[in-house]
């Protein structure tokens, strides 16, 4: 019997990989014999992110997913170069916290177009013919924020939400080639903005002290969800959105 | 962007009274100075002047005049 966790052979294709839960899956799938390829617009967090990976064959590209007319050619190169996919994972988001009167139409334009667009550009290449291979498992990282209100994040939730509402209807309508889509959803995850913002109040918007019982995430936690809904593992889940977060859906 | 200007514009923006604020006014008594107050002021200083402005260093300021000097 094979082991359904063991990647040796399969290459997923991880954007935004130059920090936080990209990085932290990216470095897994290495230890479980899979090939990366990175794409980010950050050079130097991903030449950081490729340094911490084991196994051989790995390579990154930097792109600027902002940029959605220029995702379809750079794709095109990728996969004349490396081959089909087996995975992608869109981990690549801008983190927006501002109040209503400060979301201008160009803020609001980016956000939805790297955190939404992109994932539906890179969606649309790599379910052509030939792009993937049998299988093909898409994860894409949402929030909590998409399915529930939170004071300054309008822009950056409904980006969120836009990609849950993608795979329940991308599920469906790929479902006959058997590829898989689903979003993890994780809750406050222990980051430097937080933990400046909370300083900020005071301390008295601490989600983990009401509502996430848990305390705050790691990426590893994250990680660990897209790993499984990668694998073959998870092989009849398909067209959901998965929390991952200490509790706090169901409070 | 002189500090007449910046004033207008931080009135403008928290939608207060033309010409009520002062280099001298203390935040904390600016109405309704609350976190969301905070993060419109750090958005204002990362939008119009490429600043990036803490939530740790914009509790150590105490008037008005703490936020036009980091707008520079």
């Amino acid at each position: 019997m094979t082991d359904k966790n063991d990647f040796t052979g399969k290459q997923v294709l991880i954007s935004g990989a130059a920090a936080g839960i990209g990085r932290e899956t990216a470095v897994m799938l290495s230890k479980l014999g899979c090939r990366l390829i990175l794409i980010d617009i950050d050079k130097d967090g991903l030449a950081d992110t490729v340094s911490n990976l084991f196994g051989t064959g790995h390579s990154f590209n930097i792109i600027d997913l902002g940029n959605l007319e220029s995702i379809e050619p750079a794709f095109k190169g990728i996969v004349d170069k490396h081959g089909p996919f087996d995975g992608f994972v869109h981990c690549a988001g801008i983190r927006c916290r501002r109040p209503i009167a400060m979301i201008t139409p160009s803020i609001l334009s980016e956000v939805l177009k790297v955190n939404f667009g992109s994932f539906i550009e890179l969606t649309r290449c790599i379910i052509r013919r030939n792009n993937f291979n049998e299988g093909l498992s898409i994860v894409g990282v949402s929030s909590i924020s998409s399915q529930r209100g939170g004071v300054s994040v309008t822009a950056y939730a409904a980006s969120k939400a836009a990609m849950d509402c993608a795979v329940r209807c991308l599920a469906k309508e790929l479902g006959s080639k058997s590829i898989r889509l689903n979003t993890v959803v994780p809750a406050q995850i222990e980051t430097r903005a937080y933990v400046d913002f909370l300083k900020m109040t005071g301390g008295a918007e601490d989600i983990t002290l009401t509502r996430q019982y848990l305390g705050l995430g790691e990426p590893l936690d994250v990680a660990n969800l897209i790993v499984f809904l990668l694998s073959d593992k998870s092989k009849f889940i398909t067209g959901s959105s998965i929390p991952v977060d200490g509790g706090f859906l169901s409070s | 962007m002189t500090n007449e200007e910046k004033l207008r514009l931080i009135e403008d923006t928290l939608e207060l009274d033309n010409n009520s604020l002062k280099e001298s006014t203390f935040l904390a008594d600016i109405e309704n100075y609350d976190s969301m107050t905070k993060l419109t002021l750090i958005v204002l200083c990362d939008d119009e002047f490429n600043k990036k402005l803490t939530g740790e260093q914009i509790n150590e300021f105490k008037t008005v005049k703490d936020i036009l000097d980091f707008m520079g």
